[in-house]
């Protein structure tokens, strides 16, 4: 009983780093969506930067195929973003 | 309308002036194509519904190294090979193979064979993939399979994916289907003849903000039916559907004064297990003098335990006839991954890059505590060494 | 209890003997395992390239050279393979010869269209196959008749999964597992305790497992009737060939045996596929642990390490 009690209050702490993480995250997406302040949306001639390489949505499709691979199999979450991709054994 | 976005001659300010009607393309194209000077630009398939102007071949190489207290080390090498490869303008075909040694939360069952002719020897995992495009006046169809193979479970998809782009190009709509059947033959004889089928549908939209800055917001329902429980995890009985909603949004912002790009993405996952997770990674994409560019990288993973996940001591809480799995997959935790990517390119399409990330799960990290106890932290570091060339 | 020396398994895999093989090392560091399994291996290409049929200069191609001509001058290492081929002779009561080889010339498998050779062609051969006529001793052999000839096919890679190991363990290895196409040899079990899992291939489905065997020393063999064969009119006939009557044998679809060796081990259910339906009172009169599978599916064994429940239960 008394293991159990204490592993409860150590998650209450280490709790906060997790919330911390999401709020420091969710911050960053709101600080450069309010950067952008209107939708404007380019002509043809002013794409130019939504070209780079950075910026493409399918950039280094190795690079994702093994992350969604490592994430995989240590997450139980699989899924999101493309479809029919294949699975692996792990569950 | 085609963007030609190969490295050339640069154009005249005066025939940008000009350019202000959608039939001067060619000519702006080139000169947003001089402007960027970077090699090897292909457009976003997102934005320009063409077939990309140049091929691309690509390798990479991962070494993966994961430990947790008191179990066994696992190390895994991983070369893949990819390749994307257009005919004409109006035709694309691409595909990818991965070689793995890494298979599952815990190592490979068998840890050799023994037979007469040396087949089969080892737990590997090939997986490959294929996709042809086919362009049609600012419509992509896309038809595509996939397949992954090692001794216990096989799996092939095939899938369908349609995206139309608005006239200004500016709004890509999606939709995708895919279906998918998976067979599991575990080594240890615990399930024979399993099978599993899942269907999946996608639904999403890309849109342009501005001359700087893109969003893509995408929804996916899965549905699958069969065989889900760990044969290797005593005890371990899943149910036979599982239904998956996952919504992910990726936003993308150029920042012209650092010269650097800003990703940041959020994926939400429901999941009929019970389990619900949230995934947000940011990645920043600084471009460096001499052809580098430096690429940090964080991400925070959070999720919920499975209804039927049961903390230790095992087997506490199994009953017969129910739902049951003590493995720590399905627990609640939060992980935190952070890393550096270093790229460079060289001329002729080249670009070499090496990255190096650290991975670490904590039942303490969830998000709002509450992690499931019992729970041993789990690290792994992974070093990946990319090469690709454009032609 | 926490590990104080940080090991992990290091995995090399390679080819030789025209099979893919692998050795797993357990070491403190990855150049300790690169510099024990580099020295194994050069190990196994240095017995292969000894008494390869392929290379002129083997040990192999220049005694079947000078058959029915002078002695030729042999090692050590040749002796003691060639007393240990004369103990299967023996053991076998003729089935197994290292003279047999000679039967390659009527028995081709990879033939497309597979032919069954005649009796006549066999009969002539047989004539070469007499172990027992060859001459040799401590430092020279020599093969009676034009025409005869050494296979050391049934022992060289057996004996070169024990000579692996005891380099690995001369290189201060204490847990390792030696996989030389499927003829296993380990050196302790993995150092948590936890014995290796070996899987004994399915003779018949790609890939798939009939047992498990767990060994945490020792080694584990197959012999099987799918290393290589050719069916003609619906008949099986593979490459073990009983040396008295020169024809295939039938009755396994495959052995393995646990032994101290894999030398051992991998001659144990060589002889045993050689003893067809003899071969339960021959290996229970060798005290050996063997898993058979019978033509019709049906297992035989005497395996206390095997984990898991094998499937057909096993008989006898």
């Amino acid at each position: 009983m008394a293991i159990a009690v204490g592993a409860r209050e150590r998650h209450g702490h280490a709790g906060r780093i997790g919330r911390v993480c999401v709020r420091m995250l969710a911050a960053l997406g709101v600080a450069s969506v309010a950067g952008c302040a209107t939708f404007d949306p380019p002509k043809p001639w002013e794409k130019g930067d939504l070209a780079r390489p950075s910026m493409r949505l399918d950039a280094d499709p190795l690079a994702a195929r093994a992350m969604a691979h490592v994430y995989q199999s240590k997450e139980g979450a699989a899924g999101g973003g493309t479809v029919g991709g294949g699975g692996c054994g792990c569950n | 309308m085609r963007l030609q976005l190969k490295a050339g001659a640069a154009p005249t300010a005066g025939e940008a002036a000009r350019s202000d009607a959608p039939r001067a393309s060619e000519r702006s194209a080139a000169l947003i194509a001089a402007a960027l000077a970077l090699p090897g630009i292909l457009p976003s398939h997102a934005l320009a519904q063409t077939a990309p102007d140049e091929g691309v071949v690509a390798m990479r190489y991962l070494d993966y190294r994961d430990w947790q207290p008191g179990a066994r080390r696992m190390t895994v090498r991983n070369p893949s090979l990819y390749a994307l490869v257009p005919f004409g303008s109006s035709l694309a075909v691409e595909g990818s193979l991965i070689y793995d040694a890494m298979s599952g939360a815990s190592p490979l069952y068998h840890d050799t064979l023994s037979g007469a002719s040396g087949l089969g020897i080892t737990d590997y995992r090939t997986a490959g993939d294929m996709k042809v495009t086919k362009y049609i006046d600012g419509n992509a169809l896309a038809f595509g399979v996939a397949g992954s193979y090692e001794r216990d479970y096989k799996s092939r998809a095939a899938s369908f994916e349609w995206r139309r782009a608005s006239a200004d190009r500016n709004t890509t709509l999606a939709v995708g289907v895919a279906a998918t059947r998976d067979s599991i033959d575990s080594a240890n004889g615990v399930a024979r003849n399993k099978h599993r089928e899942t269907y999946d549908l996608l639904l999403g939209i890309t849109q342009v903000l501005s001359s700087d800055a893109l969003v893509e917001s995408s929804v996916t329902w899965s549905d699958g039916r069969g065989y889900y429980s760990d044969p290797y995890k005593l005890l371990d009985t899943r149910p036979d559907q599982r239904r998956i909603f996952a919504w992910l949004t990726r936003y993308n912002r150029y920042l012209p004064h650092p010269d650097a790009t800003l990703r940041v993405a959020y994926r939400y996952l429901d999941d009929s297990f019970g389990g619900r997770s949230h995934t947000v990674e940011a990645s920043w994409v600084q471009t460096l003098p001499r052809g580098f560019t430096l690429m940090p990288m964080l991400r925070y993973y959070t999720q919920g335990a499975a209804d039927f996940y049961h903390d230790p001591p095992f087997p506490e809480g199994s009953v017969q006839g129910e739902p049951y799995t003590a493995d720590t997959r399905l627990s609640a935790f939060g992980a935190i991954t952070a890393g550096l990517r270093l790229a460079k390119s060289f001329p002729g399409g080249v670009t070499a890059d090496v990255a190096l990330s650290f991975y670490r799960q904590r039942a303490g990290w969830r998000a709002g505590g509450e992690g499931s106890p019992g729970l041993l932290e789990f690290s792994a570091r992974w070093i990946e060494f990319g090469l690709e060339k454009r032609f | 209890m926490p590990a104080t020396v940080l090991e992990e398994v290091h995995r090399y895999a390679f080819v030789a003997m025209a099979s893919r093989h692998e050795l797993h090392v357990w070491a403190p560091d990855r150049a300790h395992a690169d510099r024990a399994a580099r020295a194994a291996i050069a190990d196994v290409l240095r017995i292969e390239g000894k008494f390869t049929r392929y290379r002129d200069a083997s040990v192999t191609s220049t005694i079947n050279r000078n058959a029915g001509g002078g002695a030729v001058a042999i090692d050590a290492e040749t002796v003691a393979l060639l007393r240990y081929a004369d103990r299967c002779h023996a053991l076998s009561e003729g089935r197994f010869d290292l003279t047999s080889g000679v039967l390659r010339r009527a028995w081709d498998f990879k033939r497309r269209p597979p032919r069954v050779p005649a009796d006549t062609e066999i009969a002539a051969l047989l004539e070469l196959i007499d172990w027992p006529r060859v001459e040799w001793d401590e430092h020279s052999i020599r093969l009676p008749r034009v025409g005869m000839e050494l296979d050391f096919g049934g022992i060289g890679k057996e004996y070169a999964a024990d000579r692996a190991t005891a380099i690995l363990r001369e290189h201060g290895i204490a847990h390792a597992l030696v996989n030389l196409a499927g003829d296993v040899r380990v050196v302790g079990a993995h150092p948590d305790g936890t014995p290796w899992r070996v899987g004994i291939q399915h003779p018949r489905e790609t890939g798939g497992v009939v047992a498990t065997v767990e060994l945490a020393d020792g080694a584990v063999a197959t012999s099987g009737d799918y290393e290589r064969y050719f069916e003609v009119g619906g008949k099986r006939y593979s490459h073990l060939l009983d040396a008295r009557t020169g024809r295939p044998v039938a009755h396994w679809q495959s052995v393995s045996v646990v032994a101290e060796l894999a030398t051992l081990a991998g001659s144990y259910a060589t002889l045993a596929m050689l003893f067809a339906a003899d071969a339960p009172s021959f290996l229970a009169r060798e005290g050996a642990h063997y898993l058979a599978i019978a033509a019709d599916g049906t297992m035989a064994a005497n395996m206390p390490f095997l984990q898991g429940t094998p499937w057909p239960h096993p008989t006898g």
